[in-house]
């Protein structure tokens, strides 16, 4: 029994959030939403978590207290201490007692947050805080686990730690989902799902996502861009031919993921067909 | 090519915490350099530094070659992570405020925002307000760009638009600073300064960073328990779908897996850029 | 300089609330008051009792409004009709002097009623009627102190502004921080919610209560005649309605300044228009009902009427059934809104939230 979306809507009277959606999540495997602000994914998540209601289509999920669900922002209350935010999710969950204290400690240990038990959460740096989020959403080892935006704006080496702690929960067997706006991140997932203004764009394991672009990609190095779909790389040009043909003088280039999703977002917003596959 | 702002030497001391440890730093004219952190301690003391909010401790700061002074900073356009944008008012009202605050000559709202130019800040999504916000701080031509987290929070799409306009304007002259957590981003600049600690780690390209570093590759169809056993004896593991990437020689990996009693494939394979960033980092934090 | 001005007008221009606040506010509320304050009362209920009744009523004109005449009860009666707060001044008739009772936790209707009733003797005497011999008392308040009179009024006055305040502030901190919503992805349910936030704010409230009228007996010496129990029922129910208040001013509101604002201005016409200070019965009818949808009005009528007068429970049964009827209103919008927080939005919900951390406001 798979959870996610299908076939999903989200409108807000006049703006339409998510189009006809469909993601599916898999025990053990990490998919990830990406996409640029605006592109829904918040409202992906959230209408999967039920905090939003879907206008179409279907939402299938495990019942409470087996989701682990992190917020882009917030997650934790900043004036009560790292313990205190522990022991109340383990409470909201149905988790008391010597168990859980246990539990959340070793939790603490393994990321890092073991000496900055009695700080308040508002005392916290960007990339604890939102570690103590996700510990405090793993608490109760979930079924399901939902992170909106987990790891945007903070350092890396908090995001690298983050990373570990979601490795480790579907490793450990749950479903995670992921939204971000980071592309490497996407690359590490089981399967991506491509938003764009609430369309999905593209959706499969990052391999299969760039095998489905079709057309040439090249390289072009001169300063002045060049005419057509093409986007700044360093100190050169990518340019894009859909049709396969790419100009004289330009040297082609295989596709890397970022280059696969950045084809994708720009036919998606231009509406250039792509492949069945990506659709 | 001129040199616009650099530190040498310089150390910040907030009592008994050293934020910034003996750091040298260039940014030249037409160069956009990166700056990569561990943690966000380091990258905002410099900027203050350079931007003359702050005094070192030791060492010496230089914007365009004296000492960081209000006058120097009329050459600088520096966008925080907060955009210094307000949100009730219009594009082009904003413009106008940061030209007559600069006391720049009044020019119109540049083609590459001119179709918002009536919108409330507030009311334009994440990648656009970016954009103004970036095309603001260039509007009275400044030599130096700082640039904090330029494309936080914004995709892929919007992401290489902004990174169009940078470049744009290290082409006309200008030299940026641009301070990031992303590493699709720290690929996109001329040199990296990873600052680890307060102090420098590396100074140099993607290439110099990366060098010869090599990672061991573990294919498994039983990864959870790999990736379980792994785990349990420290190793810091990257997982790519089911395939898991470790710091570490293949011998040693193989070894350990074989004695667990799991059958895996383990090749030795060129770092990515995070993973140098952080072999370098915990090498740092252990040497 | 200039260009700082300009965007500051240009901000401002914008700020409709704020704007709304600073012109139409002061105006609406000077309306409201003017019609409310009032010294001098114009109608004093007044009942008589005794064997010369009828004739005495018929004597008495404005501002003595005779509600009720009992030719069979006496002084008793008369005092039962002034504890229980059906008249403000009872006739005995019967014996010599007449007794004029009045009761003295009205002060302005008592002073009204005082100096009308010199005015009358006067008149009747410059016209050659003959005037009986006529006593003043009054009582539960003999010497019309002040404090007396306010002090249980004040004790509920505080407690609907830090009540309404503080619980609105606990609501909208979470909204601030973002946990409000994550709480709708919890088993927790929104009534598990409410009840929780709801329950230390109401021992403390209590507790605050206990200290203010334990201050307020100690200090200005204000007595305490009647049931502890009767008191503790009104204060209990009082309570509710302004926490549940706290909740729903919480419900509208984005962020503290907001709450603030909210229930400042939830206050503000408590303190003239509850009875506390000018009785509700000399308001004009326009602003009168006002009082009546407020809390503060009914608790002011217990209070008073259990420190002062030691009225029983079975005469309050009127402002304690209202206290009730709006603990359950309030209440119920409270958590029926709050239902609405935590449940699947259809509504413009803003993500990702960083969006509006990321722009200097």
């Amino acid at each position: 029994m798979t959870w996610g979306l299908e076939s999903a809507s989200v409108r807000f009277g006049q703006t339409t959030a998510l189009q006809d959606v469909t993601v599916a999540t898999e025990p053990s495997t990490v998919t990830v939403v990406v996409g640029g602000d605006g592109a829904g994914k918040s409202t992906c998540l959230r209408a999967l978590v039920g905090l939003v209601a879907l206008s179409a289509g279907e939402a299938r999920r495990p019942p409470k207290r087996e989701i682990g669900y992190v917020p882009a922002v917030g997650g934790l209350y900043p004036d009560l201490t790292v313990d205190e935010n522990l022991a109340f999710s383990g409470g909201a969950y149905g988790r008391k007692g010597a168990g859980s204290y246990a539990t959340s400690s070793a939790i603490l240990e393994r990321i890092g947050l073991a000496d900055a038990r009695s700080l308040l959460g508002g005392q916290l740096s960007g990339g604890m805080q939102r570690k103590l989020a996700l510990a405090m959403a793993l608490l109760h080892e979930p079924a399901l686990l939902v992170l909106d935006e987990p790891t945007t704006g903070i350092d890396p080496v908090s995001r690298f730690e983050m990373w570990r702690m979601i490795s480790r929960s579907a490793a450990g067997g749950a479903a995670v989902i992921v939204s971000t706006t980071y592309v490497d991140e996407a690359q590490r997932a089981s399967s991506v799902l491509l938003l764009e203004q609430g369309r999905a764009i593209a959706m499969g394991s990052p391999f299969s996502i760039i095998e489905a672009i079709p057309g040439k990609l090249g390289v072009v190095s001169s300063p002045a861009q060049p005419a057509g779909l093409s986007w700044r790389w360093g100190k050169s040009w990518r340019l894009w031919a859909p049709s396969g043909a790419l100009p004289d003088g330009v040297e082609p280039l295989r596709p890397g993921f970022e280059d696969a999703v950045v084809i994708a977002s720009m036919a998606g917003q231009q509406e250039v067909q792509l492949d069945a596959g990506t659709r | 090519m001129p040199v616009l702002a650099e530190t040498r030497r310089v150390t910040v001391r907030y009592g008994a915490l050293t934020a910034v440890d003996s750091v040298d730093l260039t940014v030249r004219s037409r160069e956009v350099v990166g700056l990569l952190g561990a943690n966000g301690a380091g990258k905002t003391t410099l900027i203050r530094l350079l931007l003359g909010l702050l005094r070192p401790s030791s060492g010496e700061a230089l914007l365009f070659s004296t000492v960081p002074s209000v006058s120097a900073r009329r050459r600088v356009g520096y966008v925080p992570q907060t955009l210094g944008l307000y949100a009730d008012m219009t594009v082009e009202e904003n413009w106008t405020f940061t030209l007559a605050a600069f006391g720049a000559r009044l020019v119109s709202v540049p083609s590459s925002i001119s179709d918002l130019k009536d919108q409330l800040v507030g009311t334009l999504p994440l990648g656009a307000q970016r954009r103004v916000a970036f095309a603001v701080a260039f509007s009275h031509a400044p030599e130096l760009l700082v640039l904090d987290e330029p494309t936080s929070g914004v995709g892929p799409l919007g992401r290489a638009r902004l990174w169009q306009d940078i470049r744009q304007s290290a082409e006309h002259g200008a030299g940026v600073l641009v301070t990031t957590h992303n590493m699709e981003e720290a690929e996109q600049c001329d040199r990296l300064v990873v600052l680890v600690d307060g102090r420098v780690g590396a100074d140099g390209t993607v290439g110099d960073l990366i060098a010869d570093r090599e990672v061991a590759e573990v294919r498994s169809a039983d990864w959870q328990r790999a990736f379980e056993i792994l785990d349990v004896e420290g190793f810091v593991i990257q997982m790519h779908g089911d395939v898991l990437r470790v710091p570490s020689t293949r011998r040693q990996v193989e070894d350990l897996l074989e004695r667990r009693g799991v059958r895996a494939t383990v090749t030795t394979v060129p770092a990515n850029l995070e993973e140098a960033f952080v072999m370098m980092v915990s090498a740092r934090s252990h040497g | 300089m200039w260009a700082m001005i300009v965007k500051e007008f240009r901000q401002l221009r914008r700020d409709r609330r704020t704007l709304a606040m600073m012109i139409v506010l002061p105006v609406l509320l000077l309306v409201i008051f003017g019609y409310a304050a009032r010294f001098n009362i114009s109608r004093i209920s007044t009942v008589v009792v005794g064997p010369q009744a009828e004739q005495v009523a018929a004597h008495l004109h404005l501002p003595f409004q005779v509600v009720e005449i009992d030719p069979d009860a006496g002084s008793s009666v008369a005092a039962l009709r002034l504890r229980d707060g059906k008249a403000v001044v009872a006739v005995v008739t019967g014996s010599s002097p007449i007794q004029f009772l009045m009761d003295g936790t009205q002060l302005f209707a008592v002073q009204t009623a005082e100096s009308a009733l010199g005015h009358m003797v006067q008149t009747a005497k410059a016209n050659g009627i003959r005037v009986p011999p006529i006593a003043v008392r009054i009582l539960y308040n003999p010497r019309l102190i002040t404090s007396w009179v306010l002090v249980p009024g004040l004790c509920g006055l505080i407690l609907v502004f830090i009540g309404t305040l503080i619980t609105s502030l606990g609501v909208v901190r979470e909204r601030q921080a973002g946990t409000l919503e994550q709480l709708a992805v919890t088993p927790l349910r929104p009534w598990d919610v409410i009840a929780g936030k709801i329950a230390p704010y109401l021992l403390v409230a209590a507790v605050d209560l206990v200290v203010i009228v334990g201050v307020g007996i100690i200090l200005f010496h204000v007595p305490f005649i009647g049931s502890v129990a009767t008191f503790g029922l009104g204060a209990a129910l009082f309570l509710l309605v302004t926490l549940g208040m706290g909740i729903l001013v919480s419900t509208v509101s984005q962020n503290q300044g907001q709450a603030i604002q909210l229930a400042f201005m939830v206050m503000l016409p408590q303190i003239l228009l509850s009875g506390l200070i000018f009785p509700v019965s000399s308001m004009a009818v326009g602003v009168r009902w006002i009082a009546y949808v407020l809390p503060l009005t009914y608790f002011i009528d217990i209070s008073r009427g259990v420190m002062l007068k030691d009225t029983p429970i079975g005469a309050l049964w009127q402002p304690l059934l209202w206290l009730s009827v709006l603990a359950v209103v309030v209440l119920g919008s409270a958590i029926l809104r709050f239902r609405r927080d935590l449940a699947p939005s259809a509504r413009v919900g803003k993500a990702p939230a960083a969006t509006a951390e990321q722009v200097a406001a």
